[in-house]
């Protein structure tokens, strides 16, 4: 702040040699006026900043998507489902008539590997589970929270595909979690689910494309299927 | 402006950028640990769910089975034929299929095949399914190639002992019991012998409509 009253006999030290030959009233640097434009700017780029920030951080793309845990066997889907082709059925057998897909118990493991890569260190984990009966403490992966009702065998009998919601798991060597499995993104879809319905036979087939415009095609298949997702609140949360 | 006040604003906005780069490195990246939660809300209640662990438990698993020596209802699996393909009373497998053979079942049972026998029997049932060429490539020595279904041997099987093979195993082929459903079974035994059939047909088993689609 300037002072008010200058005193005009006072001494003025070798220090500001300046100020005694102009004048001795403090006048603030030119560059000051920057301030008012200034503090706008950093007023709104802060905003931004802020909210860019915030929305970044608590998107589901943020932590959601892309968790792939470390698992107790270093199992590969892209060996198995994808190289191999087994269908998905063969392991997560209840995905097509109960609410959980659940995952293969070790004896399934073991209908090859009884016999295949039997003294692979890779899969000492599951030799010792078929030894003692203990299940291999799989890491879960996709985890709605407990109050959302969420039910596979409805979607997998309506036709929807495996990929639709888990991305494409055949070519992945580590599971990871594709989709955000937000409520805004289960809505997205129960409100037009046309582009991602097919024939209920395909529903593993993680390759499949339609020809042709698949919202004509999941057009056609709804109206055949009497397919009508509900937004009710009471469908998921109940 | 004093240089030390536009190093400092300088610093400051190369600073903001450190957060909103960690950002958008965590985005687009894989995580090995779990979703971050400022609040709880009730996502994880107290309550154990499919497939679970729960201490409370000596095996540690929250889905129990039933005890010893029980039967639920509707599971008592009376039938000897429907359910062990045996005739009844008897060790003897039967030689006739104890639910009706329709062209649903076929379907379904061609659908099943595909899914829990193709990998080592092959689309065809010729024995040489993915798993079978890569097992095969592996030579470890373990490995029993898996049996031609059209072969002789299979066709001269009864229906009942191709049940069971499918229910409990076989020698080197492990039990499928745990993973299919008894009606499934019997599916998969009739796409079986429609894979023998198919094998060994000439062209007078062609519906007469269809023949010429196949002689062209
Ligand atoms: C040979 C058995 C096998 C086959 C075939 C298989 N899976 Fe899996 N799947 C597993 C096992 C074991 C796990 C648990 C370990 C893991 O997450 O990698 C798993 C995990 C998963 C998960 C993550 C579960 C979670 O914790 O959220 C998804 C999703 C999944 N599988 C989908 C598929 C799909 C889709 C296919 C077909 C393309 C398929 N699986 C085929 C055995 C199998
Ligand atoms: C239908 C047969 C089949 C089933 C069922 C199966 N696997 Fe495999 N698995 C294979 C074959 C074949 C290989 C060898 C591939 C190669 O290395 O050439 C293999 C390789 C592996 C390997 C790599 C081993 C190594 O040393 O390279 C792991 C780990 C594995 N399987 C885990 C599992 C787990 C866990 C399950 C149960 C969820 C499972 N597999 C079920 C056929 C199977
Ligand atoms: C409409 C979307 C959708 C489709 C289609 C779908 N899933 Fe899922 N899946 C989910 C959600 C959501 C979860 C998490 C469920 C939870 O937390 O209770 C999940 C969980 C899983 C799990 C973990 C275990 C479990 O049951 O919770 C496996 C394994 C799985 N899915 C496999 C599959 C396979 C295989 C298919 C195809 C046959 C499939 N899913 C189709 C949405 C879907
Ligand atoms: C890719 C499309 C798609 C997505 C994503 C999706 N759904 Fe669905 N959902 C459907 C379809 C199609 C139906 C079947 C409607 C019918 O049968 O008329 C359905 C039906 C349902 C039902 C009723 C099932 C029953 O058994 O009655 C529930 C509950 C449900 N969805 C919950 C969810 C939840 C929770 C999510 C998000 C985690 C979700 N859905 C995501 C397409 C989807
Ligand atoms: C298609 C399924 C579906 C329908 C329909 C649905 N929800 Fe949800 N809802 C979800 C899912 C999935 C979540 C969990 C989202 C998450 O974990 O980010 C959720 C979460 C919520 C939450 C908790 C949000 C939070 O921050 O924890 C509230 C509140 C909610 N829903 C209210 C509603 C209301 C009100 C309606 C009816 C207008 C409704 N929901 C309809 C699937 C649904
Ligand atoms: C893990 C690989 C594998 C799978 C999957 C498999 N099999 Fe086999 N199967 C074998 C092997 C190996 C043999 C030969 C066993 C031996 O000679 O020791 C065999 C033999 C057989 C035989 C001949 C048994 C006899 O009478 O001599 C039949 C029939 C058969 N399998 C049916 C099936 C059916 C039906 C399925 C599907 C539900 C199936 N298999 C799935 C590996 C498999």
């Amino acid at each position: 702040m300037a002072p008010e009253k200058i005193d005009q006999n006072r001494d003025h030290g070798p220090d500001s040699p300046e100020d005694s030959t102009t004048t001795d009233k403090f006048v603030f640097p030119k560059w000051v006026n920057l301030l008012r434009e200034g503090t706008a700017v950093a007023a709104i780029g802060g905003l931004v900043y802020v909210v860019v920030l915030i929305t970044g951080v608590f998107s589901p793309e943020m932590s959601a998507m892309g968790y792939a845990p470390v698992q107790p066997v270093p199992y590969s889907h892209a060996l198995h489902a994808g190289d191999l082709g087994i269908d998905c059925r063969y392991c997560h057998t209840a995905v097509e008539t109960t609410a959980k897909a659940t995952l293969p118990p070790t004896a399934t493991c073991m209908n090859c590997h009884a016999t295949i890569k039997t003294e692979s260190e890779k899969l000492a984990v599951v030799r010792e589970s078929a030894e003692t009966g203990r299940p291999i403490p799989w890491v879960r992966i996709h985890d709605l929270p407990d109050f959302v009702y969420f039910n596979h065998a409805g979607h997998i009998q309506s036709g929807v595909g495996c990929v639709s919601c888990h991305g494409q798991i055949n070519r992945m060597t580590v599971v990871e979690q594709a989709k955000p499995l937000t409520m805004g993104w289960c809505l997205d879809c129960h409100r037009d689910p046309d582009p991602n319905l097919r024939p209920m036979d395909l529903v593993t087939d993680m390759t499949w494309t339609p020809d042709g415009d698949p919202a004509v095609l999941g057009a056609q298949l709804r109206a055949e299927h009497n397919i009508n997702p509900s937004t009710d609140c009471t469908t998921c949360h109940r | 402006m004093p240089r030390p006040i536009l190093y400092v604003l300088l610093v400051v906005v190369a600073a903001s950028l450190v957060p909103m780069g960690l950002v958008y490195k965590a985005r687009h990246s894989r995580k090995t640990h779990p979703r971050i939660q400022v609040v709880y809300d009730m996502d994880n209640q107290y309550k154990s769910k499919t497939q679970t662990e729960n201490a409370f438990f000596a095996d540690g698993m929250a889905m129990r089975h039933s005890p010893d020596g029980t039967v639920a209802q509707g599971q008592l699996e009376a039938d000897d034929a429907l359910y062990r393909g045996q005739v009844a009373g008897d060790t003897l497998f039967v030689e006739t299929f104890p639910v009706e053979v329709t062209s649903e079942m076929m379907y379904r049972g061609q659908e099943r095949f595909n899914i829990y026998c193709a990998p080592c029997h092959g689309a065809s049932g010729d024995g040489n399914g993915l798993v079978n060429v890569r097992a095969a490539a592996l030579a470890e020595g373990t490995w029993t190639p898996p049996t031609d279904l059209r072969g002789q041997t299979v066709i001269d099987r009864p229906v009942g002992h191709i049940y069971n093979t499918i229910k409990n195993g076989i020698r080197n082929m492990p039990a499928y019991g745990p993973q299919i459903p008894v009606s499934d079974r019997w599916a998969i035994v009739a796409y079986v012998r429609a894979l023998q059939l198919s094998r060994n047909a000439s062209i007078e088993d062609v519906p007469a409509e269809v023949r010429a689609s196949l002689q062209k």
